[in-house]
């Protein structure tokens, strides 16, 4: 019989006794990321560049719920950002009036910016529940289209509130958004997403994408799979829209638009639809590289001009890059794989089409 | 018209005189038919007789425009496919339809959903269902779903010991099928004929009473189909379920069905043994025409 | 009851241009099944394409006759060019492909085209990428009220030259479609391609022209109505094809996609349905209308006004 390939983590986990197995990532993660967020804490350019990486993680990851593993293709994604940043964003700034006086500041800061963020992604989930309806009725491009217009309507909505701040949207949410609270928010949303994908409703998703008649004839509920894998990746992307606010302290609805969207859905099919660490890969490193490109051309000598030239190129650059991928290497960088699957990591070569990894839980 | 109602006071799956029409198109016609635990019926007919828009309406993915399609004394007009597989009848389809980019194993588990929702206990639910409380226990059902993403999410110990049941179980199928040396394997890399026995493989996880068969032989040489036929027998005198077959192969079906229903043109035109189908007029008339039937007499 | 006939008159003049746009979508998910979503930024480079051959010939010669012909051609001609190159590098690769790759490819194609003219370039003096700012479209068509009912100076209804001809053109272009498709053998082509390709070269249909020369019939569409929806709003920027673009688009599933007549009736209603919200509501509404209309008209009838349900096969 041929090896199962598990992730890495999962393998882990086998030693670990059951009870302990789903807090075990967070107990290994939470000291980690704390000695990471001290660490940073004096390099203020780097935590910049590091929090609008780990949302896009955050996005693409959630994303990746919908259009790689149910097969459903939405192209609204910012929408959800959208509401999850003004809700959370308008939460806080009520809350940060008050604060709870029996905590020292900074811990009634953070217990208020926890409230705000569950509000935020809260709200966003039903969102997602409503763009999810249409998706009883609609397939493919339809589909599309309709995750489209609720990103736009969201937009325009907003524009039109007064509460939002119109056109210049929310300022003075305060900022509390850390190194340490944007980098454990990316690591839950992967050991959502790996742990669905591991359990019997991450098979159902598959299977819908698979075959839809197929799934529904075995048994799974694929009206209702379909609607909650929108609720649960509106919820995260309601999670990063509320971490993002909390960074920028302005919200506004440039940034939120068409575009946003597509960065994200350019980040999951350049990793592989399907594939959770393909988009985590892909995500930091299509974030990163304009700004790598722009400090190389910086570093080079040329003109800071040139260099916006290329800050500007980034979105055609996209497009380019999508169309080729498309037209190169439609599956992406992993296809449906994972990171661990891949030849190169694994123990043993011969196997063409390696399985992913199921037994008790992968993270 | 041979008298079509074979009912049998236990019959698990029982449909009464449906009718299905498309427009103007009567794709079949006043269909009854009845599977009790233990059967193997055969459906059979020409090309176009309406033997798969009869396993459509069986199994709900389309509600029969007259008739009433009753699972386990449960009408199901009207219900969803995924409700009916639920309430005991399970499926393959005519041209495979796989989740092809999993792996065997992976295909078979989809079939296997969990059953325990720990909030609301499946018992409770189907009691509430059986009571005419259909919105409650829908809504009980759709929470208690919910509350067991969040199990997994949690890795909680019973979520981990279902996995465990759950991959039990389908490595157990899967050697039932003799597929076992083939569980990592993505599906669409298997051969047709094991293609065709993962797809029965899958069926059965959903844990059906009833097993409702499309062609399973097409495209099999005559080992393959014979090694098949055993092993479709086999499942029926271990696991006690019925079997209704649709099959193209007639020296087939009339080795191995004990009771045989003839469609042509979406009319049930006989309905009987083996021996009797294959003596009755009609049936020859469709299957070989008229004139040719007039020719040999 | 004035103010009512005015909002029809600049309703029915905006959905005609809408019209020309969602035909090209029309046809192109006709023969391909595919959303061209790159259409709108076919339309915005006719845009360009009229914009700077009225510039070279000048304002005064271009608002002549035979200037305006010329600014129409040259921008069709280069919109035709547009759609073949895409059809033939960007789709035709993947035209057995599922769906999804061809859709991402598209939205690909659009970001490329109408991000990629935000870009400020030029050689050697001559722009080659026109740049993120707007710029006003020269007036080929001199603008006149041909009929102001009421107070001259404050007018209860004015019909604008540019308004009939628009119209006028729209109606003709369209009339000219209807014909070819249904009563020329490269429109027998068209349709038999568009219910299926293998067959339709088994029937000795040269499949790949039928498809390119779609697409570029569509391109061109859409540079006719590029240069109107130019001359009426005098405004163009390289993202005004994906506004409009969507807008067409939502006509075009309103209508019933594949259905040219449903095309015409769906951004009629849409143009109507807009300008009543920007007259009678607020004009930053305006771009929630359309698809808040496609939601709602595709969670009560999918397949549009028109269009026929295709049941799945099982």
């Amino acid at each position: 019989m041929t090896p199962v390939t598990t992730s890495p983590v999962a393998r882990v986990l086998q030693r670990v006794p059951v009870p302990l197995r789903g807090v075990f990532p967070f107990l290994v993660a939470i000291p980690l990321l704390a000695c990471v967020h001290f660490a940073t804490s004096g390099a203020p350019f780097f935590v910049i560049l590091s929090l609008g990486v780990g949302v896009n993680v955050i996005l693409a990851v959630s994303l990746n719920i919908v259009n790689g593993m149910t097969g459903q293709f939405s192209i609204g994604h910012a929408g959800f950002m959208a509401v999850g940043a003004y809700t959370a964003g308008l939460t806080s700034t009520i809350l940060s009036e008050y604060g709870l006086s029996f905590l020292p500041g900074a811990v009634s800061d953070q217990v208020m910016f926890t409230l705000s963020l569950a509000v935020g992604g809260a709200v966003a989930a039903a969102f997602g529940f409503l763009v999810g309806l249409p998706s009883l009725r609609l397939k493919g491009d339809y589909l599309a289209i309709v995750t489209l217009g609720f990103g736009e309507i969201i937009r325009v909505i907003v524009q039109n509130t007064d509460v939002f701040g119109r056109a210049l949207g929310l300022r003075g949410v305060p900022q509390w958004t850390s190194m340490f609270s944007c980098w454990f928010i990316v690591f839950l949303t992967i050991v959502v997403a790996r742990r669905i994908a591991a359990s019997t409703h991450g098979r159902s998703l598959l299977a819908i994408r698979e075959d839809e008649v197929a799934a529904e004839a075995m048994g799974v509920n694929t009206t209702a799979y379909k609607v909650r894998s929108f609720v649960v990746a509106a919820f995260f992307a309601g999670l990063a829209g509320g971490v993002f606010a909390h960074y920028q302290s302005i919200v506004n609805p440039g940034s939120f638009t068409f575009v946003k969207s597509m960065e994200i859905v350019v980040i999951i099919v350049a990793g592989g639809l399907g594939s959770t660490t393909g988009a985590v890969v892909a995500a930091v490193f299509l974030t990163l590289l304009p700004e790598a490109l722009r400090s190389i051309f910086l570093g080079l000598g040329v003109s800071s001009e040139t260099a916006q030239l290329v800050d500007q190129a980034r979105m055609p650059i996209y497009g380019i890059l999508l169309v080729l991928i498309m037209l190169l290497r439609p599956q992406g960088l992993f296809g449906t794989r994972e990171l661990w699957d891949l030849a190169l990591f694994k123990p043993k070569g011969p196997e063409h089409f390696p399985p992913r990894p199921r037994e008790g839980g992968a993270l | 018209m041979t008298s079509a109602t074979t009912a049998s006071a236990d019959a698990i799956l029982d449909a009464k005189s449906c009718t299905m029409q498309f427009g103007g198109l009567c794709a079949l016609k006043e269909f009854s038919l009845a599977v009790g635990k233990g059967d193997l019926k055969g459906l059979i007919g020409p090309n176009g007789a309406g033997k798969t828009t009869a396993f459509n309406v069986l199994t709900g993915v389309y509600a029969p425009t007259t008739g009433d399609v009753v699972v386990d004394g449960v009408r199901m007009n009207g219900r969803l496919p995924h409700q009916i597989n639920r309430a005991g009848l399970a499926r393959t389809f005519q041209n495979i339809r796989l989740f092809k980019e999993l792996s065997a194993i992976d295909n078979v588990k989809v079939g296997c959903l969990s059953d325990a929702t720990p909030f609301f206990p499946r018992s409770k639910i189907e009691a509430l269902r059986k009571e005419g409380n259909g919105a409650l226990a829908y809504t009980f059902e759709a929470w208690g779903n919910y509350l067991d993403w969040w199990r997994a999410f949690l890795l909680t110990p019973g979520f981990l010991r279902e996995e465990a049941d759950i991959e039990e179980r389908a490595r157990t199928l899967l050697e039932v099928m003799g597929l076992a040396h083939r569980a990592e394997e993505a599906a669409r890399n298997l051969p047709y004929g094991e293609q065709r026995r993962l797809e029965i493989a899958r069926a059965l996880a959903t844990g059906p009473k009833v097993l409702l068969l499309d062609e399973p032989a097409a495209g099999m040489n005559t080992r393959e189909k014979q090694d098949l036929m055993a092993l479709i027998r086999q499942l029926r005198d271990q696991m006690g379920l019925g079997i209704l077959l649709i099959e193209h192969d007639m020296k087939l079906v009339m080795g191995i069905c004990e009771n045989i229903t003839v469609l042509d043109h979406g009319e049930t035109i006989a309905v009987g043994t083996p021996e009797e189908v294959k003596r009755d007029p009609k049936v020859i008339e469709a299957y070989l025409g008229v004139e040719s039937h007039e020719l040999r007499a | 009851m004035a103010e009512l006939v005015q909002h029809i008159i600049n309703g029915v003049a905006a959905g005609t241009i809408y019209a020309l746009v969602a035909l090209g979508y029309t046809m192109v998910y006709g023969v391909l099944k595919l959303i061209n979503f790159a259409h709108g930024d076919v339309m915005m480079v006719g845009c360009y394409a009229g914009y700077a051959s009225a510039h070279t010939m000048g304002t005064t010669t271009a608002s002549s006759f035979i200037g305006v012909t010329l600014v129409f051609l040259i921008s069709v001609g280069a919109c035709a060019l547009i759609g073949f190159l895409i059809e033939r590098f960007a789709y035709r690769p993947l035209r057995e492909k599922p769906r999804l790759v061809a859709l991402i490819t598209a939205i690909g194609v659009s970001f490329t085209i109408s991000y990629g003219f935000q870009l400020n370039l030029s050689l050697g003096g001559l722009t080659i990428l026109p740049g993120a700012s707007p710029r006003a479209f020269p007036e080929v068509i001199t603008p006149a009220d041909w009929l102001v009912v009421g107070d001259p100076n404050y007018p209860d209804i004015v019909l604008r030259n540019t308004q009939v001809i628009s119209v006028l053109i729209a109606v003709a272009l369209m009339a000219a479609l209807q014909l070819l498709v249904f009563r020329s053998r490269f429109g027998v082509a068209m349709r038999a391609v568009s219910f299926d390709h293998r067959t339709s070269a088994l029937m000795g249909i040269p499949v790949d022209r039928v498809i390119a020369l779609t697409f570029m019939l569509g391109s061109a569409l859409a540079a006719g109505a590029g240069v109107l929806y130019a001359i009426k709003d005098t405004r163009i920027e390289p993202l005004m094809g994906t506004q409009v673009g969507l807008k067409a688009f939502v006509a075009a599933v309103i209508g019933g996609i594949g259905h040219v007549p449903g095309a015409l009736v769906g951004a009629l209603l849409l143009g109507l349905v807009e300008e009543f919200v920007v007259g009678y509501g607020s004009s930053t509404w305006r771009d929630a209308v359309a698809f808040g209309f496609l939601i709602v008209v595709l969670l009560f009838k999918p397949e549009g006004l028109f269009g026929r349900v295709s049941a799945e096969k099982v």
